[in-house]
């Protein structure tokens, strides 16, 4: 059976970005469908929105990138081509436990793109190739 | 807009209120409701489980199943079929099992999904299990004795999100449908045929858009003044070609890209609102100058309109600070709500802090210019300022146009052409004639948002021209050429003098001599004598005899013989031109080493010098020391304070 959840949490954010280019605002039945299908990483996404932690990051050839300025600082990476965040978060909820759909920094990226609240830097290959490619430093 | 995380969260526990006094209604009453209005009434068909939510395929069922008869209440097909989502929490409190019959109480929400005809239903909060009373009994036995398993859905990885519109194909922009036409702008003669024609006109670009969602675009159209007319690179879809090591071209301005540009245009409603409407893509910016001349200033009407963006003044300030130039409007405006009789004093209005950035949608007619009617009151023609005036305004990010000559070009070029920089040395009357204190030469800076079209690229390269500089930044003391700045061969239309002096330069150009005060990438003009030579930086080269050219190729068929690829032709005796870096010292700037690359004008003694220094003879710098160099046109590389040098290249003004 084809799943079911990427195609709705698609449409709502779809919603989301047309409800937003038209009144500029997101009605608060969109509000609590994210907290629906997202559960606990909708606010900690939004609050990141707010915040405009959100940047995208691309190279002359095309490639893109997301980093997401965490609340504690540190920053992560998100890819564009497929859903992966270097976060604890996603490696745990995502990946091993498959609890939910994305970590709250893909979920502000989504959300940024929607609102058009990413901030946006044009970087060399051989940075991005960097940004891209970064070992993970802290432990756990 | 801010604390949308706030938002939620006062809605979010708002909602939990609710769940909670309603699940302690709900079993305080056992009995099942009367069936209310709101309620969705599913039968489970099957339950599997994503990233915790729960999702279950139902069937829809018309009436409460208590008043079924058990066979009735089996699966009928033609009874619509829906996905059920239930968040984990409800999912634990319900433990429903397929052939569980449910009511979902609202608020619960509904999605259609594009491409799937069963809609799916979310926050399902508020739902309630249906205990059919004949088989409840032997149903709680085997519920204790066996634990349901629900088979669970792996979601993979690859697959992204897309929020882009789905009614064009993905990564195709609008616009590339509209390169093979025409500009998809009419003139008023053909409105007999317009499909528009019968529509309502609005005045009010806030209402266009604030109805959009309601009633679709095409239907309204609104009447707006072209205050600009410019091109913006595309970004999207933007080939950037890495030229590696080929060594810039002989007019290197020009990409050799057609470079992706869209014509754009700065309107403003009745009511005093701008909006940037992005049209097609040009391959380049040539006709730039006709559509502005035909343009602006005239009214138009704009339908089928697409929101691209709703931009704020922190996100984009060079928009806003064209917008600022145009502020406040010359002639009153409307404001919205009020009968229209009162005068409205334009000069108080704050600027606009919001501003929509409008695309076309493909394939129709968007954009009817009224190029037979009169200039519209509303519009604003630039303000063209003497250089002198623009030197001393005080303030960042200020738009400004003026009228100046091109004495020298150079080419900064970044990390790939696509990123070049163009230094423009410009001057004009006020310049020119003015007292000590202001440069007689200024530098213009121009960066590769800005458009330029090979027209006027070319024109530049080849001889000093004229220039008409509209809507260029000035800020920090520096001028810029960025996006939505334009340069014009020829003066606009209309413009407004704004007390400045634009007549031409009569007499020769002068620069200012070498001094303390000079910066680097500037130009001057220094007199000196010679002190030293730097005998390592020798260098000769051939040139062509006919054209100057100096990067000349071996001939393909006989490597023996030159090749000048602007003339096509072999180059039968080549003018050999020298350079050589000598010190000199100025009495402009007494105190400093200057360093001067010199090429162009040389004496004999020079000449002869650097021959021999170059067919390795032995030599007398004796020859050359003591004696007199200038006036040299000069380009000053760098100039420091501590050590006290300045470093030039000669130059020849265009």
């Amino acid at each position: 059976m084809d799943s079911t959840l990427p195609a709705v949490a698609e449409e709502l954010l779809k919603e989301i970005k047309k409800a937003f280019q038209e009144t500029s605002q997101v009605p608060d039945d969109l509000l609590l469908g994210l907290k629906f299908i997202f559960g606990p990483s909708a606010v900690p996404a939004l609050d990141l929105v707010d915040q405009r932690s959100v940047t995208r990051v691309k190279s002359p050839s095309g490639r893109t990138a997301y980093q997401v300025l965490g609340s504690s600082g540190k920053l992560y990476t998100c890819y564009s081509s497929c859903h992966f965040c270097t976060c604890p978060a996603f490696g745990f909820a995502v990946l091993q436990k498959s609890e939910s759909l994305l970590c709250k920094h893909i979920l502000a990226v989504y959300l940024s793109q929607a609102m058009g609240a990413c901030q946006e830097l044009t970087v060399s290959e051989e940075q991005l190739t960097s940004i891209l490619l970064a070992e993970e430093e802290e432990e756990g | 807009r801010g604390g949308l995380a706030e938002r939620l969260c006062r809605l979010q526990n708002r909602e939990r209120s609710a769940i909670s006094f309603w699940r302690h209604q709900c079993t305080a009453d056992a009995k099942i409701p009367a069936d209310k209005s709101g309620v969705l009434i599913v039968k489970i068909l099957e339950i599997f489980e994503e990233c915790t939510i729960q999702v279950a395929i139902c069937q829809q069922l018309e009436q409460s199943p208590a008043t079924l008869s058990s066979e009735d209440a089996t699966i009928s097909a033609g009874e619509p079929i829906l996905k059920v989502l239930f968040a984990r929490e409800t999912a634990a409190h319900l433990k429903s099992r397929p052939q569980d019959v449910i009511h979902i109480y609202p608020p619960w929400q509904k999605l259609l999904l594009k491409n799937t005809d069963v809609p799916v239903i979310m926050n399902t909060y508020f739902s309630q299990k249906v205990l059919l009373s004949e088989h409840s009994e032997p149903r709680e036995n085997t519920h204790g004795l066996t634990k349901m398993l629900v088979r669970k859905n792996i979601i993979s990885l690859a697959q992204t999100f897309s929020l882009d519109d789905h009614d064009q194909e993905l990564h195709q922009q609008p616009s590339d449908n509209q390169v093979a036409c025409g500009p998809q702008i009419r003139n008023n003669c053909d409105s007999n045929q317009h499909p528009l024609a019968r529509s309502v006109v609005n005045d009010s670009l806030l209402e266009m858009v604030e109805s959009q969602g309601a009633m679709g675009w095409r239907e309204v159209q609104v009447r707006v003044v072209i205050q600009r007319v410019y091109c913006l690179p595309a970004r999207e879809g933007y080939r950037s070609h890495i030229q590696g090591n080929k060594p810039l071209c002989a007019t290197p301005i020009v990409n050799s890209d057609p470079p992706n540009v869209r014509l754009c245009l700065l309107v403003q409603d009745a009511y005093g609102m701008f909006s940037e409407v992005q049209l097609q893509s040009l391959s380049s910016a040539d006709d730039i100058e006709q559509y502005g001349r035909r343009w602006e200033g005239k009214f138009c009407c704009l339908a089928g309109m697409k929101i691209q963006q709703r931009t704020t003044r922190g996100r984009a300030s060079g928009l806003f600070s064209l917008i600022d130039s145009l502020w406040p409007p010359v002639v009153p405006v409307k404001v919205p709500g009020q009968s229209q009789d009162s005068e409205m004093m334009t000069a108080h209005l704050p600027p606009p802090s919001f501003c929509y950035i409008l695309t076309v949608q493909a394939g129709e007619i968007h954009v009817e210019v009224d190029e037979e009617e009169q200039i519209s009151n509303l519009y604003q023609p630039p303000t063209v300022h003497g250089l002198k005036d623009i030197l001393q305004i005080n303030g960042c990010n200020q738009r400004c146009s003026f009228w100046a000559q091109v004495l020298y070009l150079r080419l900064q070029a970044k990390q790939s052409v696509n990123q070049r920089e163009v230094w423009l040395f410009v001057t004009d009357s006020t310049l020119q004639d003015g007292v000590h204190i202001t440069p007689k030469v200024v530098a213009v800076s121009v960066a590769a948002s800005c458009v330029l079209g090979t027209e006027i690229t070319a024109a530049l390269a080849a001889a000093s021209r004229l220039v008409f500089f509209k809507d260029v930044l000035w800020g920090n003391g520096r001028i810029i050429c960025v996006e939505r700045t334009v340069l014009l061969l020829q003066k606009p239309l209309l413009y407004s003098a704004a007390g400045a002096d634009l007549s031409e330069l009569t007499g020769p150009v002068r620069l200012d001599e070498l001094d303390s005060t000079t910066q680097a990438n500037s130009i001057c003009a220094l007199r000196g004598t010679v002190v030293g030579v730097n005998e390592s930086t020798a260098f000769s080269w051939p040139t062509c005899d006919k054209c100057g050219n100096g990067k000349l190729e071996l001939c393909p068929q006989d490597r023996g013989l030159l090749y000048c690829n602007q003339c096509c032709e072999v180059v039968v005796s080549p003018v050999l031109k020298m350079q050589l870096e000598v010190f000199l010292s100025c009495p402009s700037r007494p105190q400093s080493t200057v360093r001067v690359k010199v090429w162009h004008k040389m004496s004999s003694g020079l000449f002869v010098l650097i021959n021999m220094l170059l067919s390795l003879q032995s030599y007398e710098v004796q020859s050359v020391l003591g004696k007199e160099v200038g006036l040299l046109n000069c380009y000053v590389h760098s100039a420091t304070s501590h050590p006290n040098c300045v470093a030039l290249e000669e130059i020849v003004l265009l």
